[in-house]
């Protein structure tokens, strides 16, 4: 195994019987790419390469998973990623003024991440929040009934407690 | 059947027909990008919106997701169906470039076309569009995702139908990605249908492109002779060029599919090296004067020494016609019956599975995707004939299991149980698989000859022997008694000479046990078929012809499109027998050594040169018509200067005939009574006339069966041979000399396209004779043979039977200094090199 020799031996061994519990190795790929994007900060090619090792699914099929789902991250991310809920309801509840007020106060565009390597912003398909809408996730961590206000309180405490969680953690 | 009315016309069409179906069978062709029929419907591009007006559905509804049923009225026409369509396309053209002028698609683009037909003639979106970085396919294929409309049908194929995982769909919502996770060349040997399947130009060919409109270009039906299943394709040609094959549909074979292989060997016909100059003892010469002149020579041997002193060898690669003249060419002057395989052991199992083979138990590639068991002995699928591994995964996904018995490691694109026996263990395990599943089985009486066979299978004796495999024979035995299809597909390369009588014979008693079995032979190409008909007695062999060149009785050889050096297991002594002849005349398209060595030499042409017939591995007769005359390429003739500053009265290149042809001329030339005759009753499977016969219009288009209702062959006759086996392995390994997906097969080892992407030559040992002997993965192997030593790369396999050695047949390998075909290369003749 070339590429899963770059994990811990400890960590490779735990998703190696991770695996192996399922009933097929596909079913755990999500699980295993979400272990492998919390030990590397994201998942690079050569994360792709360690999962499709220790998967024995091909690379291909890999990042069709990963590149579906939102919370696999292809390039390197901020330590908060903050996934803005991108649906109608929050649409309705003012979203893009509010996205608009993230965006210019972190001066980042949507999928970038700031300068101090702190925040990236995501949009992402329903948060089923809708009942708090608008809504926004930060790592995992849900934000509901967001006004501008609020969105100042959450980005500065993060950025002053940085001992808070990275990462998915 | 229920009936449909759609547009005011009726059709009564089989249960489970899609809308959309009926429709074309009507004539009405309603616009579809998702639909394709081999690949099912998924209803994802909305385009084929019909409206339902009577029946069990209402309004606007895709017809390619609505099976027909009794009493639906279906109108294509209206109104509120027509506008649905017109907004499909325009969505789908927000993000299309606007561009077909400069598109390799534009003129054969289903995207144009319906876009044109549909009504969306004038862009109103103003907008910026979404764009793609395009990736490196590899040699065959270009990647312009800009132009993707997102109907699946790419990534459906090629993972679902083919069974690759390099290619498929990524991202979401408007970014979703066509392609490969990095640049790199298509692992699938299917790959070349994308380029047929997508309706719009995402995936174009590359040797064609940029190079052809298609509104400028020749087509025709043609038929693939890169194998022996003679796949369905068309033929494009422009400027005395063969640019581009493609898949063409046919219902028997089942798909509009074809290999890679199929689509990029056409290379030979185009090829500078291609000779297309008649020559006479190494002087250039008119083709009508090298005529004459063999017709000469040939009558002065004839007259001197004797009939018997001219021999005739053919090939698997003529057409009907070219193996009907020859024969009939030996017929009137009284020759020896001409030979058509050089290989003799793969003759006699050739000639044993053409007189097995009938309407009993014959199926055809589709009849194969349609088993619910298939169990594949002495046969590669992959590598000999690469749709037959499609249509076997087609029936892995409708729940058959499917079983290989075969020594070679095995690459069939869908899980199968492998059981890698050697040839001589093979008939063994067949038949005792059989036997044990029918004694154990429930299917009542049998008739009393079947009984008798039945118990004449040997059962417990070889379920023992094979430890290693002994969980995998309980699955297989357990789902061979529970089928109710069971198709047994056959080999002819490798396998013992009774290999496919007793296949003949177990399909039979299956049969007449379970109801219906289906036998699929694989023969060593396009006309393998046609040549068993048509060859002399089985005794008869090339190696005779060898020997007889060697004692001098045969003074002059005819090789009619054939290469006997790439067969043949010792060149050197092939060579020097021919050396020794008096007359060797050659008839060929493609170079050789046999062509160099010539005294005479006879250009013919190629497929796509002449109407030409061949009949398929199920006996299948097929047509093909001729896409161009033929002549030196204008790119090559012209040296990429285009028009052509020179204008003369000729066709350069143009001075060669079709082998058929010109055997008819020498005949003529030397008196020979021989009159050609595709009435024999060989070709007749009925009473009717001989399909050969009829007008080009007159031919049913998928071809046409030319085997008997049932068999003259005595069946369950050679039961004692069938099992005697056994021979032990001793200090020694067999030689299997086998055909590869690229690299081995004759033609398309011409095709530069090809060229590109064949593997290195090398050779395959199980892994514990490799390690027995002290090898292991890529060492390189000498060989010390009879005539000199053969290097090759090593390949291992946990897998593969034990005690043989897989040599593909590789046109870069010079492999043949082997005494003869079976052989077995004893340990101490190899080494680490
Ligand atoms: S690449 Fe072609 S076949 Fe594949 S989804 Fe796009 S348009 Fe369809
Ligand atoms: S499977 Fe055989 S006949 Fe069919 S396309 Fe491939 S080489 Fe040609
Ligand atoms: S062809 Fe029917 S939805 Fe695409």
């Amino acid at each position: 195994m070339a590429y899963a020799d770059l994990l811990p031996e400890e960590m490779r061994k735990q998703l190696i019987q991770r695996i192996a519990e399922g009933e097929t190795a596909r079913e755990q790929a999500i699980d295993v790419m979400t272990a492998l994007q919390n030990h590397f900060g994201h998942m690079s090619d050569q994360a792709m390469l360690v999962a499709s090792e220790l998967l024995a699914m091909t690379p291909l099929e890999l990042e069709e998973l990963a590149t579906f789902y939102n919370f696999i991250y292809r390039q390197p991310v901020g330590k908060y990623v903050i996934h803005v809920c991108d649906s109608a309801v929050c649409w309705m509840h003012g979203h893009e003024s509010l996205m608009d007020h993230l965006l210019s106060r972190l001066k980042i565009r949507l999928g970038e991440t700031t300068e101090d390597g702190l925040f990236t912003v995501l949009p992402v398909c329903c948060l089923g929040y809708c009942d708090h809408a608008p809504a926004m996730l930060v790592n995992r961590h849900i934000h509901g009934e967001l006004t501008r206000e609020k969105i100042d309180r959450i980005l500065t405490r993060l950025a002053e407690e940085p001992h808070l969680p990275t990462g998915m953690k | 059947m229920p009936r449909i009315v759609i547009d005011g016309l009726e059709i009564e069409v089989p249960q489970e027909t899609k809308v959309i179906d009926a429709a074309e069978r009507l004539g009405i062709m309603i616009p579809r990008f998702c639909y394709l029929k081999s690949l099912g419907a998924v209803g994802a591009c909305r385009v084929c919106a019909v409206k339902f007006l009577q029946g069990p559905f209402k309004g606007v509804q895709m017809s390619c997701m609505v099976d027909v049923q009794d009493g639906m009225v279906v109108s294509t026409t209206d109104d509120e169906a027509v506008a649905f369509r017109r907004q499909v396309i325009e969505w789908l053209m927000l993000n299309h470039p606007h561009d077909c002028p400069v598109c390799d698609e534009g003129g054969q683009c289903l995207l144009q076309d319906e876009t044109v037909s549909g009504g969306h003639g004038i862009r109103r979106y103003k907008g910026s569009k979404r764009t793609y970085r395009n990736q490196y396919l590899g040699e065959f294929i270009a990647h312009e995702m800009n132009r993707c409309i997102h109907c699946y049908r790419c990534s459906r194929f090629y993972q679902e139908y083919c069974g690759y995982r390099d290619l498929g769909v990524m991202q979401i919502a408007d970014r979703v990605y066509f392609g490969r996770f990095q640049n790199g060349q298509l692992e699938s040997p299917f790959s070349g249908n994308l380029v047929d399947l997508c309706p719009t130009g995402v995936y174009t060919d590359i040797p064609a492109r940029y190079k052809v409109r298609s509104w400028d270009l020749d087509r025709s039906p043609s038929v693939c002779i890169h194998c022996s299943l003679g796949c369905n394709t068309v033929a494009n040609a422009r400027y005395r060029t063969v640019w581009r094959v493609e898949g063409r549909y046919n219902e028997a074979l089942g798909s509009e599919f074809i290999c890679d292989r199929g689509r990029f060997g056409f290379g030979y016909t185009n090829q500078p090296s291609r000779p297309r100059q008649a020559r006479v003892d190494s002087r250039s010469v008119a083709l009508s004067d090298a005529l004459k002149s063999a017709a000469e020579k040939l009558s002065r041997i004839h007259a001197a020494s004797g009939p018997r002193a001219i021999a005739c060898v053919g090939s698997a690669r003529n057409s009907l016609e070219t193996q009907t003249m020859l024969k009939s060419l030996c017929d009137g002057l009284g020759l020896p019956a001409p030979c058509f395989f050089v290989n003799s052991q793969t003759e006699k199992a050739v000639k044993r599975a053409v007189a097995s083979l009938d309407e009993r138990v014959a199926v055809s590639l589709n009849g194969v995707a349609h088993g619910d068991f298939i169990v594949a002995v002495g046969v590669d699928p992959l590598n000999e004939a690469p749709m037959l591994a499609l249509a076997m995964r087609q029936a892995h996904r409708r729940g058959a299991l499917l079983v290989i018995l075969d020594p070679r490691p095995s690459f069939l694109p869908a899980p199968h149980v492998h059981l890698g026996f050697a040839p001589g263990e093979l008939n063994g395990v067949l038949g005792s698989l059989v036997g044990k599943a029918l004694e154990t089985g429930d299917e009542g009486k049998l008739p009393p000859l079947h009984e008798d066979f039945l118990k004449s299978l040997p059962l417990e004796s070889l379920f023992k022997a094979p430890v290693n495999h002994g969980e995998e024979l309980d699955v297989v035995l357990s789902a061979l008694q529970k089928s109710r299809r069971p198709v047994l597909v056959c080999g002819s390369e490798i396998v013992r000479e009774n290999t496919p009588s007793l296949c003949a014979d177990l399909a039979l008693l299956m049969r007449s046990a379970k109801g219906q079995c289906g036998l699929f032979y694989v023969l060593p190409g396009a006309n393998a078929f046609g040549g068993a008909l048509l060859s002399g007695s089985e005794e008869s062999s090339f190696m005779e012809v060898v020997e007889s060149m060697e004692q001098g009785c045969t003074k002059a050889l005819v090789l009619v499109e054939s290469d006997p050096f790439l067969q043949f297991p010792h060149k050197d002594r092939l060579k020097r027998a021919m050396e020794k002849l008096e007359l060797l005349i050659v008839l060929d398209h493609l170079p050789s050594l046999s062509a160099e060595m010539s005294h005479v030499f006879l250009p013919t042409s190629t497929l796509f040169e002449v109407d030409s017939t061949f009949i398929n591995q199920e006996g299948r007769v097929q047509w093909s018509r001729a896409v161009h005359e033929g002549g030196i390429p204008m790119e090559q003739w012209t040296e990429g200067n285009h028009p052509p500053r020179a204008h003369g009265a000729i066709i350069p290149g143009q001075d060669f005939k079709a082998a058929g042809k010109v055997l008819e001329e020498i005949a003529r030339n030397m008196g020979a009574s021989g009159e050609v005759s595709l009435s024999d009753p060989r070709f007749r499977p009925g009473k009717g006339a001989s399909p050969l016969e009829g007008a080009p219009g007159d031919r049913p288009g998928d071809g046409m069966r030319l085997i008997p209702r049932e068999s003259s062959r005595e069946p369950f006759s050679a039961r004692e041979e069938y099992f005697t086996f056994g021979e032990d392995a001793g200090d020694s390994l067999e030689l299997l000399l086998v055909e590869a997906l690229f690299g081995t097969e004759e033609l398309s080892a011409h095709s530069p396209a090809l060229e590109k992407v064949e593997p290195k030559p090398h050779m395959w040992m199980h892994e514990q004779d490799a390690s027995m002997l002290g090898f292991s993965q890529d060492d390189v192997i000498a060989m010390d043979l009879e005539g000199g030593v053969v290097e090759v790369r090593l390949k291992v396999s946990p897998s593969m039977a034990r005690g043989v050695l897989v040599l593909p047949r590789h046109h870069r390998l010079q492999w043949q200094k082997f005494r003869d075909i079976s052989v077995r290369v004893p340990h101490d003749r190899m080494r680490k090199s």
